[in-house]
C-alpha cells in the first residue's frame, strides 16, 4: 500500500505510510512533523493526553451501576457486586434479622404491624424500665415454648468482623414465633447492641429499630434501654422464664465486636442470613 | 496502559475483584468516552456505559495480552455503537452534527488560541469532523492505541482500507487546520 512519495511541489501534503505511522503512534512531535503537519500532530497528540478529572470522575457511580445491574453471580459478578441491589440488601437484612431473632414480634414490629398482645407487653417492659405503673401483663397464651438456654449461649458468637452487622452476627435462632415479647425486645436489643459502633449508620433506618426507638422513649434511649433489657434489669416481672433465659450480661456487648451469643438451634429461617452478610471481607 | 501486572489485574477483575475492575476502568474509560465522543457524541456517556456492562459479563471468559483485552473491550463498545445507531434509525434520531474547530473557531476562545494547548474536547471534535470511516478508524489508531490490523478487526475491513482510511483522515485534518480560516486564530 506504500505509496511512491509524491512530488512535495506538486502535493505539499503528500504522506508515506511510515509517516502516517509514525504520526498516529505519536511519534512525531508537532516539531518533527512534516510540512503541514505540525497541526495534525498537535492534535493527535490532545486527542490522546492522558485522563482528564472528569473523565474519571464517574469510576464510584459506574462501578456501582454495574454492581446493581448484573444479578450476582459467582463467576462473573464483583466480590461486593454478589451483593445484591440496595433495596434488595434492605429487605435481606430484615429478613435475617426476623429469622436470626425467630420471633413473631420482631417480625410484626417489621412490618409495622405489632399485635396487641405484644403491645401490651412491650408497655409492661416500659413501664418497668420508667418505674410507672405496670401495663397489664401479656396474655399466657403468647408465650409457647423455651428460648435458647443459658448453656448455648455460651456457644461461640456469631460472628467476629467488624463489617458483621447485627443480622449477620445473630445466627440462626431456635426460638420459636410466640415467644414473649420481653424476649422479642431481648433479642432485637442484642441485635441493635452488638451493631453498635460497626459503622452501621442506616441501624437505626431498619423499621425494627425504629421500634426499638419508639419501645425506648427516643433513639437516644435505645442504648440504655437495651442495657438494661439485656442484662435482665428489665424484664417484665411476670416474665420470669425469659429473665432465666437471658443470656449473662457480657460487657462486651455494646462494642460492636460482634454478634451476641446465640443458641446453636439449626433454624431453617438462618438461612437468610448468609445472604446479607458480607463474606470475605 | 496497565503493564507488566495486568495479567494480575486481569485475573483479579474476572475474579471478581472490584478494585482490579476499577484499575481497567481507569485506563479504559477515558480511551472509550473519546471513541465514542468522535462516532457517537450525543449519547457518548451512556455507551460507554453499555460496554462496560458488557465487559463485566464477559470478562470472565476473555483470557490474552493487555493489546487483545484492549482490542475485546473496543470490540464490545464498537457493537453497542452499531446496535445504538440501528436503535436511532428506527426511532429517527440523528446523532449531532460535529463541529470541529473551524466551526467554533473564536478569536478570544483559549481553547483554540493555541494547537499546543489544544483541549482534548476540541481535538477530538475536530476529528469527529471527518468522514465517520475516517474518524473512527483515526480514533482507534490513535485513542485506544490499536494497531492496524486489531483495528481492521474491530471495523471489520481490511488492513488495507483502514490504512487508506487514516492516511485520507490525516490528510483532510491537515487541510482543514492549515486553512485560512483556522490558522486565523492559531
Amino acid at each position: 500500500m506504500r505509496r511512491p512519495p509524491a512530488n512535495p511541489d506538486a502535493d505539499p501534503l503528500a504522506l508515506d505510510d511510515e509517516t502516517v505511522e509514525r504520526l498516529l503512534t505519536g511519534e512525531l512531535s508537532p516539531a518533527q512533523a512534516p510540512p503541514g503537519y505540525a497541526e495534525v500532530a498537535a492534535l493527535l497528540a490532545a486527542t490522546a493526553a492522558p485522563p482528564t478529572p472528569d473523565e474519571l470522575a464517574g469510576q464510584a457511580a459506574a462501578l456501582a451501576e454495574l454492581r446493581a445491574a448484573t444479578r450476582p453471580r459467582r463467576a462473573a459478578g464483583f466480590r461486593r457486586g454478589a451483593r445484591p441491589p440496595r433495596r434488595r440488601r434492605v429487605a435481606l437484612l430484615a429478613a435475617a434479622l426476623v429469622g436470626a431473632l425467630a420471633m413473631s414480634g420482631v417480625a410484626a414490629a417489621a412490618t409495622g404491624h405489632v399485635p396487641a398482645p405484644l403491645r401490651d407487653a412491650a408497655r409492661s417492659i416500659m413501664a418497668t424500665v420508667d418505674g410507672a405503673e405496670p401495663a397489664p401483663p401479656a396474655p399466657p397464651g403468647s408465650r409457647t415454648s423455651p428460648g435458647p438456654t443459658p448453656a448455648s449461649a455460651d456457644q461461640a458468637p456469631g460472628s467476629t468482623g467488624p463489617g458483621s452487622t447485627a443480622a449477620a452476627g445473630s445466627g440462626p435462632g431456635s426460638a420459636t414465633a410466640g415467644t414473649a415479647a420481653g424476649l422479642d425486645n431481648q433479642g432485637l436489643c442484642k441485635a441493635y447492641l452488638a451493631g453498635q459502633g460497626g459503622g452501621r449508620g442506616s441501624k437505626l433506618d431498619a423499621t425494627a429499630f425504629q421500634r426499638l426507638a419508639e419501645l425506648a422513649g427516643g433513639r437516644d434511649k435505645i442504648t440504655s434501654y437495651c442495657e438494661q433489657l439485656v442484662s435482665g434489669r428489665a424484664e417484665p416481672k411476670e416474665d420470669g422464664k425469659a429473665k432465666e433465659q437471658a443470656p449473662p450480661s457480657n460487657p462486651d456487648q455494646g462494642q460492636g465486636q460482634g454478634g451476641p451469643p446465640v443458641s446453636t438451634g439449626a433454624g431453617g429461617q438462618g438461612q437468610s442470613a448468609p445472604g446479607a452478610t458480607q463474606p470475605g471481607r | 496502559m496497565i503493564g507488566p501486572e495486568f495479567e494480575d489485574v486481569l485475573r483479579a477483575a474476572a475474579g471478581g475483584d472490584e478494585e482490579a475492575f476499577g484499575k481497567l476502568w481507569r485506563d479504559l474509560q477515558p480511551r472509550l468516552l473519546r471513541y465514542f465522543r468522535v462516532v457517537s457524541p450525543a449519547v457518548a456517556e451512556d455507551l460507554a456505559s453499555e460496554t462496560w456492562l458488557g465487559v463485566f459479563r464477559g470478562i470472565a471468559r476473555f483470557s490474552g495480552s493487555e493489546p487483545a483485552f484492549r482490542a475485546w473491550v473496543f470490540t464490545i463498545a464498537r457493537h453497542e455503537l452499531l446496535d445504538w445507531r440501528r436503535r436511532a434509525a428506527r426511532r429517527g434520531i440523528e446523532d449531532l452534527p460535529a463541529t470541529g474547530l473551524v466551526e467554533q473557531a473564536a478569536p478570544d476562545d483559549p481553547a483554540t488560541s493555541a494547537l499546543e494547548h489544544l483541549s482534548t474536547r476540541a481535538a477530538l471534535a475536530e476529528v469527529a469532523t471527518l468522514p465517520p470511516d475516517q474518524a473512527e478508524a483515526v480514533v482507534l489508531r490513535v485513542v485506544a492505541g490499536l494497531g492496524v490490523d486489531r483495528v481492521a478487526t474491530i471495523m471489520d475491513k481490511r488492513p488495507g482500507t483502514v490504512r487508506v482510511l487514516t492516511h485520507r483522515g490525516l490528510r483532510r485534518l491537515a487541510e482543514r487546520l492549515g486553512s485560512d480560516q483556522i490558522r486565523g486564530v492559531v
